[in-house]
């Protein structure tokens, strides 16, 4: 009796593993296909065969993609605009979110619904007057053309994990923190966001997700290399390398690895913060 | 047999080795690739910025922003471009010109965002209403002065879609020739021979498909080639009346005129053929291109200024040194002789009316159109055929597909003119080149597509 | 402690850069997509006031409504395939435990946070008919492996296969985290009271899961309402306008088609679906939380009674 059961877990177990494993190919396979192809040659590709063997590996195509892609400019750029964008976005609502939930004025809950309200705001549909708006401030094209829309569209939802968790934390302690004569300000940056760490990896996280895969913006504010961000590369090598279809492999291989890397280096810490805020959100 | 099991064999070793690096959370090896490319990265950023510094040296530092339509810079008509600006830049030590470069439809796009707030100073344009009307009636382009160019050999009438109220607002880079290109080798291997009349291709269509070969390929993802190839179809059923049959259409927003309706169901029936590609209505520039390039296309539906693929090394050589064209065949009861071929000037460049360093801007773009630059490199580039007299720079060396246009342009007895999507404005060009993909693979009926249009230029 | 909590300057110090930011990222160029909406702007040169003109363009314009149409389908899409799928993984997956488990979750999660110009231009060519790898896999099984799938009528399909992979690990993950909270002794009651799997996941988790479901369900209607880039890349709407979405659609008319006026009053419109669609399902799913919290409680009660 006890061997049967066993026996059963153990195929149900099995069941459970091809399943999965069926799933698990299905998300990962594209892109051992898109790795695989980026080191062939342009016309190994018109193949009827899943994967191709190179006859030589074709490193060159990295290299092309490399030096052609501005990939180390544009990855910097990437680095600097989301990371300045996080910092902000945590910053802003980590205020915001003690001022209208702590503090007390009568349009607390006004403001508060305000900056709830970019939840619901499509931000492909500001995409023409901001145009019109950066161009006419000489905005297009500067660092602040990204920063603005990145920072004001993922506040509301920051804002909201601020909150949530903010409401957790016990209000003895800044009762006690005033008694010592701490001011606003000492109270939120010295006492507060210590205790908010893991919001602020969620928000941190969540931020970054979001913006990392924006282009749209990008596309339409930007002009020259400055402040071009990763998906460029891709974006550029169509129209440069249009005859040679193994660069254009590699160059989206090349753009979608540091994200995977550190995807994969960090990935218990982001599936708890994307874990967190989906189910606080 | 064996190859498959090895890329079978591949595939799981890939795969292995991936989720092996996601299972170990903190792989030592993976954590110090990630520091040293974010390393890097700040490397890069501090000698780009360095250089920016240094480059100030005598006389008054000039920037030219140059937004292009040509993104491919190390061939064909890019790489004049690319060659033309360095030897500016050389022979100007004070002025550095940086260059934008994005496909045609992301450009044109970006063009339009551009001119509604500051354009970079010298800018690629089409000469045709569809693109140029808007612009010019903005005031965003500057006037140039016509006088200058008496001596730049520029084909007669070549500057008319550049010109409103007798100014002149940009100057014709391309002779456009509406052609298709065949790989020769390949007709040769199978017996096939170029098509005298319009119903010959569409039977050369079901040879080529009973090989497994795609007839042409055609970029129908696009829109305009689509357009082009209709107003190819037009011009031969209608001949020199064309412009007329097109000017009138567009006068009273009724596109129903029995020579347009036969074209459309032309058209349309290539596509029924299979003339195109599988998925041809989805697919760009590039895939298309690609077919062709790399043999699994006979023919591609393109202009002239695809002339540079024979020197594209890019290509496999069999291919490339085998590419040869030939013009829209005769339609039954066509009005066209077998020499009035679709030909039309389009694109070419002109210089912001808003720059700052307009002066520099001019004097740059003249330094282009001097006939030894532009029309001589793109000459020497095989890069089609420009709008300036090119007779001086024949070497007799060009490749057969460049000898093979221009022979085809010195028999021609008469050029259709713009193509019919960018005869109108920009409403009319944004929904015939969408329609247009609805009416070849029959989601729309042809009636329904000509009112469908007509309505847009109303 | 009061005095300090209510100074106005602070309060004033502390939500000015949230509230400023709001304005100008997000009201002004609301309030400019309202005031071009009502003109005949085509990006550059003069314009005229033209009233509702483009609104009463916009309710016969049959490209906008293949645009809700298919912000519909892909809603429909997202929870009819993507969310059960999702859900059922992330059970299995739950019963998985130890190593494994860390790994699959990991795993599925990689596509997400690869950039979409990548996620797209790579579909581009797994669609591909001559070399892409779904017909190479068509061929591999035996198949004719020519199937064309931007194909007008099936176009719109493509591209929801292509969101739902991209989006898959994040909902599986949404899911999972909602799977751990649930309390282990309700599964424990469950198996000594002799329910086989299927049923316990019928029974216990899917309830307990609701409140999860609907949000995800909320969130998964707005970004099929929201959806811009992956198409913009794709298909760019094409062939002809079956893959077109709204944000595209406005994208064109403003850069492409001249009609900057025209563009922004489907902004406005655009603006006003996605509040209502937010709102309306809030509304929706509010009402019975209040039923749910209860029927939460006799199902723990139930369960307690049956260990």
């Amino acid at each position: 009796m006890e061997q049967a059961e066993k026996k059963k877990s153990g195929m149900t177990k099995g069941i459970l593993w091809i399943v999965l494993l069926m799933v698990a190919v299905i998300q990962i396979f594209p892109l051992v296909w898109l790795v695989d192809f980026s080191l062939a040659s342009s016309n190994e590709l018109f193949t009827s065969g899943l994967l191709i063997i190179p006859k030589t590996i074709q490193w060159g195509n990295y290299v092309k993609a490399f030096v052609d892609g501005h990939f180390l400019l544009y990855l910097k750029n990437s680095i600097l605009i989301n990371g300045l964008a996080v910092i902000l976005v945590v910053i802003i609502s980590i205020m915001a979110a003690f001022a209208c939930y702590r503090m007390r004025w009568k349009l607390s809950g006004f403001v508060k619904m305000l900056l709830l309200m970019g939840l619901m705001i499509p931000i492909h549909a500001t995409l023409l007057p901001n145009y019109k708006i950066y161009s006419m401030l000489g905005l297009t094209d500067t660092i602040w053309a990204l920063l603005l829309p990145y920072v004001a569209f993922s506040l509301p939802q920051a804002l909201f994990l601020m909150t949530s968790f903010m409401e957790s934390i016990p209000v003895e302690l800044e009762e006690a923190a005033v008694m010592d004569g701490c001011g606003i300000y000492r109270i939120i940056f010295q006492i507060i966001t210590p205790m908010l760490k893991s919001s602020i990896a969620t928000v941190a996280i969540m931020t970054f997700l979001n913006n990392w895969n924006e282009f749209m913006m990008a596309s339409t504010y930007l002009n020259s290399p400055k402040w071009k961000t990763l998906p460029f590369s891709v974006l550029e090598f169509t129209g440069q390398y249009s005859s040679n279809y193994a660069v254009q492999f590699a160059v989206m291989a090349l753009t979608a690895a540091p994200a995977v890397l550190v995807y994969i280096l960090l990935n218990k810490h982001i599936t708890k913060g994307v874990a967190m805020g989906a189910v606080k959100g | 047999m064996k190859r498959k099991m090895v890329s079978v064999m591949l595939a799981t070793a890939m795969l292995v080795t991936m989720l092996a690096g996601c299972g170990s959370g903190d792989g030592g090896a993976a954590g110090s690739a990630g520091g040293s490319t974010a390393g890097d990265a700040a490397g890069n950023g501090d000698t780009s910025g360095s250089t920016d510094g240094n480059g100030v040296s005598d006389g008054e530092q000039i920037t030219l922003k140059l937004f292009s339509n040509l993104p491919d810079r190390k061939n064909g008509q890019g790489l004049v471009e690319q060659t033309i600006i360095d030897e500016y830049m050389v022979e100007n030590p004070n002025v550095t010109i940086e260059v934008e470069a994005l496909d045609e439809e992301a450009y044109k796009t970006k063009f339009k965002a551009y001119s509604m707030y500051g354009m970079p100073d010298v800018v690629s344009i089409w000469g045709q209403p569809a693109f140029l009307d808007e612009v010019v009636a903005a005031n965003v382009l500057a006037e140039l002065n016509a006088e200058d160019y008496t001596d730049y050999k520029f084909v007669e009438g070549s500057l008319d879609g550049f010109t409103y109220d007798g100014k002149l607002y940009g100057l014709p880079r391309n002779t456009d020739i509406a052609v298709f290109y065949y790989n020769q080798k390949m007709f040769d291997d199978n017996g096939w021979t170029i098509p005298e009349t319009y119903d010959d291709l569409l039977a050369l269509a079901d040879e080529i498909n009973a090989v497994g070969i795609t007839p042409v390929a055609m970029d129908g993802g696009d829109g305009w080639p689509l357009a082009v190839y209709l107003s190819d179809l037009l011009y031969q059923i209608v001949g020199n009346d064309y412009a007329d049959i097109v000017s009138d259409a567009f006068a009273d927003s009724d596109f129903s005129a029995p020579e347009i309706t036969e074209a459309v169901e032309l058209l349309k029936q290539a596509a029924d053929a299979k003339l195109f590609q599988n998925g041809y209505d989805s697919q760009d520039y590039g895939t298309a291109m690609n077919l062709f390039t790399n043999g699994q296309a006979a023919m591609f539906y393109m202009g002239s200024w695809e002339t540079s693929m024979a020197t594209n090394e890019d290509i496999p050589e069999d291919i490339r040194e085998n590419i040869r064209v030939f013009t829209m065949p005769a339609v039954e009861g066509g009005k066209a002789a077998s020499t009035d071929i679709a030909a039309w000037n389009g694109g070419g460049y002109a210089v912001s009316a808003n720059s700052e360093v307009q002066g520099e801007a001019v004097k740059f773009l003249n330094y282009m159109y001097q006939p030894d630059k532009l029309s001589k490199y793109g000459w020497e580039n095989g890069v089609g055929l420009s709008a300036q007299d090119q007779g001086d720079y024949l070497t007799g060396s060009e490749t057969e597909l460049q000898k093979q246009i221009i022979d085809i342009l010195n028999a021609s007895t008469s050029l259709s003119g713009t193509p019919i999507n960018d005869c109108g404005p920009s409403t009319f060009k944004a929904t015939i080149e969408s329609a247009i993909q609805n009416v070849s693979n029959g989601t729309t009926t042809v009636d329904d597509f000509l009112s469908i249009i007509g309505t847009s230029c109303q | 402690m009061k005095k300090l909590y209510s100074n106005k300057l602070v309060i004033l110090s502390l939500v000015l850069p949230g509230v400023l930011l709001f304005v100008f990222a997000i009201l002004a160029p609301i309030c400019l997509s309202v005031y071009y909406g009502f003109t005949d702007y085509s990006g550059m040169g003069s314009y005229q006031m033209i009233g509702f003109e483009n609104y009463r363009n916009l309710f016969t314009d049959k490209t906008f409504g293949i645009a809700l149409r298919n912000s519909l389908l892909l809603a429909v899409g997202f929870i009819c395939i993507q969310h059960p799928l999702a859900l059922i993984t992330a059970a299995v997956l739950d019963k998985l435990g130890g190593r494994g488990e860390n790994f699959f979750r990991c795993v599925y999660f990689i596509p997400n946070v690869i950039s979409v110009a990548v996620i797209a231009y790579l579909w581009k060519f797994i669609y591909n008919p001559d070399f892409g790898l779904l017909n190479n896999i068509l061929k591999a099984f035996g198949g004719r492996g020519d199937t064309n799938w931007f194909d007008s009528k099936t176009a719109i399909w493509a591209v929801l296969i292509v969101l739902i992979w991209h989006g898959f690990g994040w909902g599986m993950l949404i899911y999972y985290t909602g799977i751990k909270n649930i309390d282990p002794v309700l599964y424990e009651a469950a198996t000594i009271d002799g329910a086989n799997q299927i049923t316990t996941f019928l029974k216990i988790t899917l309830p307990l899961m609701k409140p999860v479901i609907q949000v995800n369900v909320t969130m998964a209607v707005i970004s099929a309402l929201k959806q811009m880039e992956t198409v913009y890349l794709l298909t760019n709407g094409g062939p002809g306008n079956s893959t077109q979405f709204t944000a595209n659609y406005l994208y064109q008319q403003a850069f492409k088609a001249f009609r900057y006026g025209y563009g922004n009053a489907i902004g406005v419109v655009f603006i006003i679906i996605c509040l209502a669609v937010t709102v309306g399902l809030n509304k929706v799913f509010e009402e019975p939380e209040e039923r749910k919290l209860k029927k939460r409680k006799r199902i723990r009660a139930k369960a307690k009674g049956v260990s």
